[in-house]
């Protein structure tokens, strides 16, 4: 017995020796997974900016009001309204009342400062908070120019913003150019117009005698490529856009061409060419004007885009029957088919992120704007209408515009944007109807 | 002999069931007979009563209800009269079972002996008796109206009597109940007006550390359960190490040489620092661990501030561990939020992933999150996975 209780006594004071250490060993930091959070709009606070001389007071204001549309229109931004400030920004460079800013839970601030030359030139500078850690997010950045690019700064400014919080880059100081439309849709006219992302600042590149279609900008954005019909058949033009002045390119045999794109380089553009009631891909030095086939297939090949480096081709064919995507190595060669659906792809655009390629589906009587990845998978179709086509990427590959019509003789084309989500769906504002839009890279 | 009895046997077999057989063909008849019991007011209903006295005797306890009858019957029965021959229809169904009742006592007279035969039969009859007492009730209850009351009744009797008695007391104890419910309800109001103070008691929580103090004495009676052991020592300093990274030094080179000697020597330096500023050191583990149910509050209020909107396809690629020290008051201390780790994405990302999942801690501990004070030891750091591969855009 005694020797019994001994071995118990003995394991006893093991457990009660090791019950300590098990506890002991679960006591370092408390350790927490959090695998699930919210998608909401961040809260961002824009007093208008402080003018630092009284020519600039009007510019002040205005800025900061460009600034927070900016952000606010990207969906993943909500203004705190001015009502709800605590304390007013009076000065650039006073200390920030966090405190003031938590309170009406702003977790971002944007305070800036204009001022303005007596030669007439434009500064701002901004500075930008994370109100709940109490500290400045990246360094000040401060922008010149003229008075009448205010708005550039302003979307420099909101480009720097998003680009901090988010972590991506910006969209906001690019330009579109589009389609414009007027008149009934038996008696449409067609010009080339360019604008800002926004839709302001809209400006004409081409008169309305001949049908444009297609316009493309090139990788610095200081060109554009587009199909005109001036000579009664399609052939495709680049547009210098400063100086409006254009060429046509030619084509072998002077053969009808349409559906242009540049290369990322600006050098090569890939086009579409009829040959005896034949449509394949070619591929042209824009310098040399020398082209050379890519394809050589008896179906249809058109709506080329080069991937962001410059190694692959995205089109679309219908070898298959149907008008699919494929891509294929970018001089040409054996194609690979990507689109598995139901219902008709077409007008594929690879994302300048190079991850997605963004397309044109038709399936049941609808029109969809879509992404995939760029071996076909995860398609996601982001809208649904009556006819959406033409997808085009920001800068930053977030968001996608494209091209809506409406149903009826009285149907209007205009142009769209959603984040590649799906939020965010809306209009965007033109002066007229809208068509056929083509981002253009961030401006310098 | 044993022939005859056989035949006589038979013979009062067939009489005696022809008599009964055949008094209940006649029930036809009842009907017409009943209106002749109607006629009967006062003499033959005395004699009736007489005759059924008898049988009624068996059961004395039923007899009271007899008297009652006629006193309430005796006064109605001249007014009933003119409105019989509506009851009478009514009765037919009941009287049907009733009748023969009245006709056995009739006949009984050549069938005294059954009567001793059929003893148990009687018993049926007291049954019944319960039953015969309704009809001088009948009489007496000359109103239409109360007619069809009657017919019912006198089945339920023994029901509607247990009930009174029931009703009697329940009613009194429902009012005592009632009245303490009462009490009980205005006991929920207060609670409603606590659950309204605790939301506005959020803020005055520098009184919270007060309390918190309590926590801090159990580490000391665990420390010196600790003490024997000399293995445990070691681990704490580990748990101790992340915070001087972030929050004190000087008191942690202090400390740790402290509990090397002994527990209960850095246990009381503890007391004298009182722990409010910074929680420099727990030589032990304070209280229990967190449950799964505490952990997952912790977790759930962090999520519901964790935005991932503003975040870049990049940056939701990056699961980052995020190290935080808390306050006592279950705020955390925004200074000591540290990146502890990343993977999935580039610096910039997870300098991107890590804003977001600061500004989550923050925002939402601004308030101090929700945790035991007598844990404090267990959660005073913390380390947050942020794991964005449900958030991700694909």
């Amino acid at each position: 017995m005694r020797h019994v209780t001994r071995l118990a006594t003995a394991a006893l004071t093991a457990l009660t020796a090791l019950l300590p250490l098990g506890a002991i060993a679960q006591d370092g930091p408390l350790r927490i997974e959090i695998t699930e959070g919210v998608i909401e709009p961040l809260p961002i606070a824009v007093p208008n900016f402080v003018p630092e001389n009284p020519a600039a007071a009007q510019m002040a204001t205005q800025i900061a009001r460009v600034v927070v549309d900016d952000l606010v229109g990207t969906g993943l931004f909500r203004e705190v309204p001015a009502s709800a400030y605590i304390s007013p920004v009076t000065s650039f460079s006073a200390p920030v009342q966090y405190a003031d800013w938590k309170a009406i839970n702003a977790q971002g601030l944007v305070t800036g400062a204009v001022s303005m030359d007596p030669s007439g030139r434009l500064n701002v500078k901004f500075r930008l908070y994370d109100v709940f850690a109490g500290q400045e997010l990246g360094d000040g950045l401060q922008f010149s120019g003229t008075e009448a690019g205010w708005r550039r700064m302003a979307h420099k400014v909101a480009d720097a913003v998003y680009s901090r919080i988010t972590g991506e880059g910006g969209y906001f100081d690019s330009r579109v150019v589009y389609v414009s439309e007027t008149g009934p849709k038996d008696d449409r006219r067609k010009r080339l117009a360019i604008m800002d992302y926004d839709g302001a600042n809209t400006q004409y590149l081409t008169d309305s005698s001949a049908i444009v279609l297609a316009p493309r900008f090139s990788p610095t954005g200081d060109r554009v490529l587009y199909t005109s019909y001036e000579t009664g058949s399609p052939r495709i033009f680049v547009l210098d856009v400063a100086s409006v002045g254009r060429r046509e390119l030619p084509t072998p045999g002077g053969n009808m061409a349409f559906s242009p794109r540049f290369g990322p380089n600006g050098q090569r553009v890939v086009y579409s060419m009829e040959q005896g009631g034949n449509t394949d891909l070619f591929a042209m030095d824009i310098n040399t004007g020398q082209s050379q086939r890519l394809t050589q297939a008896p179906s249809i090949e058109t709506a080329p885009s080069f991937s962001p480096d410059g190694s692959q081709i995205v089109f679309e064919s219908d070898r298959s029957g149907t008008p699919q995507l494929y891509i294929m190595p970018a001089g040409g060669g054996e194609a690979r088919r990507i689109s598995f659906g139901q219902g008709r792809y077409g007008t594929p655009v690879w994302s300048p992120r190079g991850d997605l390629i963004a397309f044109t589906k038709q399936s049941k009587g609808r029109f969809h704007i879509g992404v995939m990845r760029t071996d076909g998978s995860e398609e996601r179709l982001l809208t649904a209408s009556f006819l959406d086509e033409g997808p085009t990427w920001s800068p930053n590959g977030r968001v996608i515009m494209f091209t809506r019509e409406t149903q009826g003789a009285q149907g209007a084309s205009s142009l769209y944007s959603v984040d590649i989500t799906g939020r965010n769906l809306k209009r965007v504002s033109t002066d007229s109807g809208a068509s056929d839009p083509a981002w253009s890279p961030l401006q310098n | 002999m044993h022939a005859g009895h056989v035949i006589s046997a038979s013979g009062h077999a067939l009489l005696i069931g022809w008599m009964l057989f055949g008094s209940f063909s006649i029930p036809p008849e009842p009907s017409v007979e009943v209106t002749s019991v109607a006629l009967v007011s006062n003499e033959e209903y005395a004699a009736l009563l007489a005759a059924q006295e008898p049988p009624g005797a068996a059961t004395d306890v039923e007899a009271p209800e007899v008297p009652e009858t006629p006193d309430v019957g005796a006064p109605e029965v001249s007014a009933t009269q003119d409105s019989q021959p509506e009851q009478t229809e009514p009765e037919v169904a009941e009287a049907v079972e009733q009748d023969p009742v009245p006709d056995q006592p009739a006949p009984t007279p050549p069938a005294p002996e059954e009567v001793a035969d059929e003893a148990p039969v009687i018993e049926q009859p007291t049954q019944d008796i319960a039953a015969l007492p309704p009809e001088p009730r009948l009489e007496p209850e000359p109103a239409p109206r109360d007619v069809p009351r009657v017919a019912p009744q006198p089945v339920e009797r023994p029901d509607p009597d247990v009930k009174v008695d029931e009703q009697v007391q329940q009613p009194a104890e429902q009012a005592d109940n009632a009245e303490e419910q009462r009490e009980e309800q205005e006991a929920t109001a207060p609670e409603e007006a606590t659950t309204e103070i605790v939301t506005e008691a959020e803020q005055p929580k520098p009184l919270a550390p007060t309390v918190s103090k309590r926590p801090k004495a159990r580490p000391v009676v665990q420390q010196a359960a600790v003490e024997p052991q000399p293995e445990p020592k070691p681990e704490p300093k580990p748990a101790a190490e992340p915070k001087p990274a972030a929050e004190t030094k000087p008191e942690q080179p202090a400390a740790p040489p402290k509990q090397d000697d002994s527990d209960a020597v850095a246990a009381a330096l503890e007391k004298a620092l009182g722990g409010g500023e910074t929680p420099s050191e727990s030589p032990a583990p304070s209280g229990p661990p967190l449950t799964s149910g505490e952990k997952d509050a912790l977790r759930v209020a962090v999520s519901s501030c964790w935005n991932t909107g503003s975040l870049s396809s990049d940056a939701l690629r990056v699961t980052v561990e995020v190290a935080v020290s808390m306050q006592e008051d279950g705020r955390p201390n925004g200074n000591t939020i540290r990146l502890v780790s990343s993977s999935g994405g580039s610096d910039a990302a997870a300098r991107q992933a890590f804003e977001a999942a600061r500004r989550a801690i923050i925002r939402c501990g601004a308030n101090g999150y929700d945790l035991p004070r007598e844990k404090y030891g267990q959660w005073r750091d913390i380390v947050m996975t942020f794991n964005p591969e449900k958030m991700r855009i694909k």
